[in-house]
């Protein structure tokens, strides 16, 4: 851009002198200029069609959207120690310390808008694991009815429409991680499938959509569906501005692999979720949220209470003799609240509190945390963040007794978007 | 417990140390239309609040809210209102809705070549030209020549409300040269003897005013002081100012300057219309 800008000042300057020089010139060639109004008139015309023809591919190139954001890290574990853990048959070995320096998120989003009327993403994460992996792919088609395209149909791998957390980016997200809950429930949160977003008024959006239902972490079925029909996600929102009200419904069929007839369980989730906004005057602004998931979900444990263990002599997964299978899947609940305090532009406090129990029926499951973090923006794209998690969770010792792991953590990130 | 405390404490002091903010010029910066109208609003206060900086700055209202939700700017001038998506990147990051303050009106003006015997055009013939229906002066009452379109980069605020309000939301004809600005756009009117263009009508020098029909038969209406404030001209629009939250202290001293008599004064000198 520099460039041409320097070539077109020059030859504008080459332009505007050429008369100049020809009065300073001898008398006898005052009466021939060097460049007539008409050679000037096509030497502009020339430059003008040049213009018009970068410009063309100027345009074009504006159709490509480059996003993205980085996340480096260092945690500080309360449970570390310079040893690994062997555990496991066959045995795996794992790193005991949990302070460590890693990229939590290295993460790049290409937008092309190829029309005002369909727009594709190719979104890709190189964070934590180190590979490649992509995390989002898929077209979407706008309807042309409307100025705002108020209606829009997405096919390929997208975030599931479910809840308040999923679709928020971990970019703009007050706290390192999201809440227990989702994090088991929507394990990568994204899926694939087809989705219907409908803006019917400015408040009201639905938004409904068929998945595969596994997931892009599963470990099973990443790739593949095993079950002919697709699951339902449906979101209601409401959102008056300085209010946000929503609802969400998943119902799907899962599938816990046995050696013979598989078993089948209902994938049932039911959520609601509000945030509030307001402002402290001189302080900052103020958001207070909540969300809740409520269901019916395969739960691991069950999994191992009620299922042999497949070893090397005997490699078979069946029910335990007089085990119900319907017992794999057990009623869970999960929620969190949490406000966030901006304290002037540059500075921001934010605590949640989150609860995972993944069986409502039992006792001396449930996951408990306490976050806590502040954010510092160090400019328009880049923040400082540290958090501190104090979780409680209940590790059987033995003889009915229970203990809480030591497993707190300090977060310390930067993250730099553009 | 204690732990637990004393995180708190930590993260707390954490929280104030950074908050801590020193005064600063304020800094301004998005629509190009109203560039010339916020540079003439900073000189005038400057001079008369002797100490006080307000840096001005265009790039297209879109660029404005950009730079408003990154934090690069205190105040964010726009020549259309914030869309719902760009309200709630600013409330992801401030817990606020914004604040939008209307400072001026503004005509939407069409301009012709002054050697153009057109004189009026209703808002149909203008969305049919556009969008590259009509493309020829003779379909719309005028010479035998095709129609040379210019407007602005889809980062303008004029350009999107040209779209909303003209084109019912539709796109524009491939056929528009896209110019960076109102002044570019006027320039290239005024060199083309076909062109036809849009955008502030303060910027309307060398050019001809078209006078806008709401429908066929309805009168066609330059865009004057007039038509503009008592709103019968088609195409006129507030501007507005763009806040992350209510003015304070020396943003809201400068806000309530431009909203007083001499804001408003200035505004209507620099060819805008009052509130």
């Amino acid at each position: 851009m520099k460039r041409r800008s320097f070539v077109m000042a020059a030859m504008a300057s080459l332009v505007l002198f050429q008369p100049l020089r020809a009065d300073e010139a001898p008398a006898e060639s005052v009466n021939e200029p060097a460049v007539t109004r008409a050679e000037l008139q096509g030497l502009l015309d020339g430059l003008n069609e040049q213009i018009q023809a970068h410009q063309a591919d100027l345009d074009k190139l504006k159709r490509f959207k480059f996003s993205g954001y980085v996340q480096a890290r260092m945690d500080v574990g309360e449970a570390s120690s310079d040893s690994v853990k062997v555990s496991g048959s066959p045995a795996t070995i794992a790193p005991a310390n949990l302070s460590r320096f890693y990229i939590r998120r290295a993460r790049l989003k290409l937008t092309y808008d190829a029309s005002p009327l369909s727009q594709a993403v190719v979104y890709l994460d190189g964070g934590q694991d180190r590979t490649i992996r992509l995390l989002e792919g898929y077209i979407t088609l706008l309807d042309p009815w409307t100025p705002l395209h108020d209606h829009q149909l997405t096919m390929g791998q997208f975030n599931v429409p479910f809840g308040y957390e999923i679709e928020r980016s971990s970019s703009v997200r007050e706290l390192p991680e999201r809440s227990r809950a989702e994090n088991v429930l929507f394990s990568g949160e994204r899926d694939r499938g087809i989705k219907l977003e409908n803006q019917w008024t400015p408040q009201f959006k639905t938004t409904t959509a068929l998945l595969n239902g596994g997931g892009v972490n599963s470990a099973d079925f990443p790739n593949t569906d095993p079950t002919r029909g697709k699951d339902f996600v449906g979101r209601a929102r409401w959102s008056q501005g300085v209010w946000d009200l929503a609802g969400s419904y998943y119902f799907g069929r899962q599938v816990t692999a046995l050696t013979g007839p598989d078993v089948w369980t209902e994938k049932r989730r039911v959520g609601v979720d509000a945030q509030f906004f307001f402002a402290l005057p001189r302080v900052g602004g103020t958001t207070l949220r909540g969300e809740l998931y409520q269901g019916q979900e395969a739960n691991p444990d069950s999994a191992k209470a009620l299922l042999t263990s497949p070893s090397t002599a005997n490699p078979v997964r069946l029910l335990k003799s007089g085990a119900n299978a319907a017992h794999l899947a057990t009623d869970m609940l999960g929620w969190y609240v949490m406000g966030v305090q901006n304290l002037g532009e540059r500075a921001q406090f934010v605590m949640r509190y989150d609860i995972y129990d993944p069986n409502t029926d039992l006792d001396h499951d449930q996951y408990k945390r306490w976050s806590f973090g502040v954010n510092a923006f160090y400019d328009g794209f880049t923040r400082a963040t540290v958090s501190y998690d104090a979780i409680t969770t209940e590790s059987s010792i033995g003889a009915g007794r229970f203990r809480d792991p030591k497993d707190n953590l300090w977060t310390f990130q930067l993250q730099h978007k553009f | 417990m204690r732990s637990l405390i004393s995180s708190l404490v930590i993260l707390a002091a954490l929280a104030f140390a950074t908050a801590a903010h020193a005064g600063r010029p304020i800094t301004i910066k998005g629509s190009d239309t109203m560039v010339i109208l916020g540079q003439r609003w900073a000189e005038k206060y400057m001079n008369e609040m002797s100490g006080q900086v307000v840096m001005v700055t265009g790039g297209g209202s879109g660029t404005g809210i950009a730079a408003l939700i990154n934090g690069t700017t205190d105040i964010c001038q726009a020549s259309r209102p914030m869309k719902p998506d760009e309200k709630l990147k600013l409330r992801d990051r401030y817990q606020t809705m914004g604040q939008e303050i209307a400072v001026a009106r503004d005509g939407l003006a069409v301009y012709f070549n002054e050697s153009n015997p057109m004189q009026k055009l209703s808002i149909e013939q203008l969305k049919a030209i556009y969008m590259g229906q009509v493309t020829n002066w003779k379909q719309v009452g005028g010479k035998d020549a095709t129609i040379v379109l210019y407007g602005r980069e889809n980062s303008s605020g004029t350009y999107v409300f040209f779209k909303d309000n003209v084109l019912g939301g539709r796109d524009f004809s491939p056929r528009v040269q896209t110019l960076p600005g109102t002044a570019a756009v006027v320039n290239a009117v005024s060199k083309d003897p076909n062109g036809i263009g849009y955008g502030g009508a303060a910027y309307a020098k060398g050019v001809k005013d078209c006078a806008i029909q709401k429908d066929a038969k309805s009168t066609a209406i330059l865009p004057t002081a007039a038509t503009v404030k008592d709103g019968s001209y088609p195409l006129w629009r507030h501007l507005y100012f763009y806040l992350r939250k209510k003015p304070e202290g020396d943003t809201k001293k400068f806000v309530d300057w431009v909203l007083s008599p001499a804001g408003q004064q200035l505004a209507t000198q620099v060819g805008y219309f009052p509130l």
